[in-house]
């Protein structure tokens, strides 16, 4: 294995995580044990005030890698470093509850994720609570003119509220206690079209005028275009592109990055006589060596089969796992 | 017109009160004919699905209106000749979620051999099985298979191929490929495509993803809080719309080349106690004196568009 910490490890970061990997024994009461590899090597790093989308397939860990950098899920190797006032944290040995005022989770599903039956001054007053905060209500009024739920609500149960207004809630929760990086895990993908848009706007103004870092993982390129700085696209536990919003959505390098912005579907009635032409093959294949996209890729060559490819910066600041380049 | 809905109403009797979950719904599908149902969550187009398939679940009940399959009011029918005649053998539904639909404890293929054998099929069933899955790209090995041994692209198709297993003039795919990663989501556009065009099948398409619909469908209905706001030709929809639901739905849709996405402000209201008026006129920003007094009613516009809104 290289070390190759330059790799968008860059002095102002607030979120760094270098060589991580998160491997998963399975194993049945006939099959015999296996390992998955949900993250293997994964090195990047999340500026002060940055909004990093993390785009993947179902299966590709960007789950995962969320839930290690905020200290959830142990890594089976390499560390994960959470700077806060000039002091650095290294997520792998700190305690849980000594990390958890710096960094906080928004989670996909509104409606498990928040304990229907608890009023929503408590969702808010909790995290505060336990973290011995004074000045509550003042914080519990600001955070939710931050998410634009009116102060009516905090009287009310969880359940009253509508799919939208919980999904405000758990932002609140999460911007409460005034952490530095929220890891905001698929939080548009259970709502309707109609409410996405304010939830990003949300999001957006949260960061203005909190100067939160987020980490935001979806499987909509779109949503990740549109809200985030920088694009990390996951395949299989890799990072394969890494880059600027613009350049990842104008400028692809990787086969993968190619083939789902060719493939994703624009407002377009003319197309639907048409099959649409889709050149990378569907069924997830995970090899054993080589290139992780090699089984699917249309450019595949005979070097792709042997030989991993590491990530190489192309341009200022894109970086691609890829022999074609 | 193979399939005529007529002032459809669907009825829910719930302990809060009785949810007008579709009322006085109009649509029609011709043969080999894609269409949509649109809308957001709650606005009952999986319902009518529902209905047209005569399975509407408990406390729900179809309080009006006619459903008629080549002229034939299949709401009149007793419940065994539409269970002999009509189901699965004219009118087939994937429904939502059906990638779970499967039992773990069966082959995919003896699952639907059952569904042969139930509706008296004639003919060689493992060959029959072997068809259905070439018809929907899949190699017939895999109707061996458990269904936990596949993948959810697999499943989806594997029950689209159980679907069509009686040769059905109607399929309703109920969010087909909702929790589906975007290049399977293609896939099985493709094959719907595909199906429209070799079977001459027709599809009503449920889905609250409209960048997707708009890439499959010939017209589309817009569906909000139980009523038809607007519908018509796609290039209409997507591209001219008249109602203000349908361009604000069409504008918060997240495509590549959008830098921003707007949403409708508000929620849908309480269908136990609609809204006098317009049922929109709670988040419509056009919204005037008399959309809080009459029901709009459906205007038809030359381009074969038609809309319920007081603008026009």
């Amino acid at each position: 294995m290289v070390m190759r910490l330059h790799v968008g490890s860059i002095s102002d970061y607030i979120v760094k995580v270098e060589n991580l990997k998160v491997y998963f024994t399975k194993s049945g009461i006939f099959s015999k044990k296996y390992i998955v590899k949900a993250l293997d090597n994964v090195t990047l790093s999340i500026k002060e005030k940055e909004v990093m989308g993390v785009v993947g397939e179902s299966g590709s860990g960007k789950t995962t890698l969320g839930r290690v950098t905020i200290g959830l899920q142990k890594p089976t190797a390499g560390n994960i470093y959470i700077r806060v006032d000039k002091r650095e944290i290294n997520v792998n040995k700190a305690k849980l509850k000594d990390i958890s005022k710096y960094v906080q989770m928004i989670y996909q599903d509104p409606y498990s994720s928040i304990d229907p039956i608890m009023r929503v001054y408590d969702v808010l007053a909790m995290p505060l609570k336990y973290k011995k905060e004074i000045d509550i209500d003042r914080k519990i009024e600001e955070a939710m003119r931050l998410v634009d739920l009116p102060l009516e609500l905090l009287e009310n149960r969880v359940y009253q509220l509508s799919g939208g207004q919980r999904q405000r809630l758990s932002i609140a929760r999460a911007i409460v206690v005034n952490p530095k990086y929220i890891v905001a895990d698929e939080p548009t993908t259970m709502l309707d079209a109609s409410l996405k848009g304010e939830i990003l706007k949300i999001i957006k103004d949260a960061r203005e005028s909190k100067g939160f870092s987020f980490m935001f993982i979806t499987h909509e390129l779109p949503i990740a275009k549109i809200i985030s700085d920088r694009i990390a696209v996951l395949y299989l536990g890799k990072v394969v592109e890494l880059g600027s919003s613009n350049e990842i959505i104008k400028n692809p390098l990787h086969p993968y990055t190619q083939g789902l912005i060719e493939v994703y579907p624009r407002i377009d009635p003319s197309l639907r006589d048409k099959m649409k032409e889709i050149k990378i093959k569907v069924d997830i294949v995970r090899p054993e060596r080589g290139c992780v996209f090699y089984p699917r890729c249309p450019f595949a060559m005979p070097k792709c089969k042997e030989q991993e490819p590491e990530l190489k910066e192309i341009s200022p600041g894109h970086y691609v796992a890829c022999w074609l380049y | 017109m193979l399939l005529e809905v007529r002032n459809l109403k669907v009825y829910f009797y719930t302990k809060r009160g009785i949810v007008k979950a579709v009322d006085d719904v109009n649509l029609y599908l011709d043969k080999g004919e894609i269409i949509g149902l649109a809308g957001e969550s709650g606005s009952g187009k999986s319902t009518i699905g529902y209905a047209i398939m005569r399975l509407v679940p408990f406390p729900g009940k179809i309080e009006g209106g006619e459903i008629l399959f080549k002229g034939e009011n299949i709401l009149k029918l007793d419940e065994e000749t539409f269970r002999k005649n009509y189901r699965w053998k004219k009118i087939a539904m994937v429904f939502q979620g059906s990638m779970s639909g499967f039992t773990p404890v069966f082959k995919i293929r003896d699952q639907i051999i059952e569904v042969l054998r139930i509706h008296g099929w004639t003919g060689d069933y493992d060959k029959r099985v072997e068809e259905l899955f070439k018809m929907v790209n899949m190699d017939p090995q895999l109707a061996e298979k458990y269904p936990h041994e596949l993948s959810g692209g697999q499943k989806q198709r594997a029950f689209i191929a159980m679907a069509l297993a009686l040769n059905p003039e109607i399929l309703i795919a109920d969010e087909p490929t909702t929790a589906l990663d975007v290049m399977v989501q293609e896939h099985i556009l493709n094959l719907l495509k595909k199906l429209r065009e070799e079977l001459n099948l027709s599809i009503i398409f449920i889905t609250h993803d409209l960048a997707l619909l708009s890439e499959i469908s010939d017209r589309d209905y817009m569906l909000y809080a139980g009523k038809v706001m607007e519908s018509g030709p796609s290039e209409v929809i997507f591209k001219k719309p008249r109602h203000p639901y349908t361009s604000l739905l069409v504008e918060s849709i997240a495509t590549l080349n959008k830098d921003i996405i707007k949403g409708i402000p508000g929620s849908m209201p309480d269908l136990s106690n609609p809204p006098v008026g317009c049922r929109f006129n709670t988040r419509c920003p056009f919204a005037r004196d008399i959309c809080f007094k009459e029901e709009p009613k459906m205007k038809a516009f030359s381009d074969g568009d038609e809309v319920a809104c007081w603008l026009y």
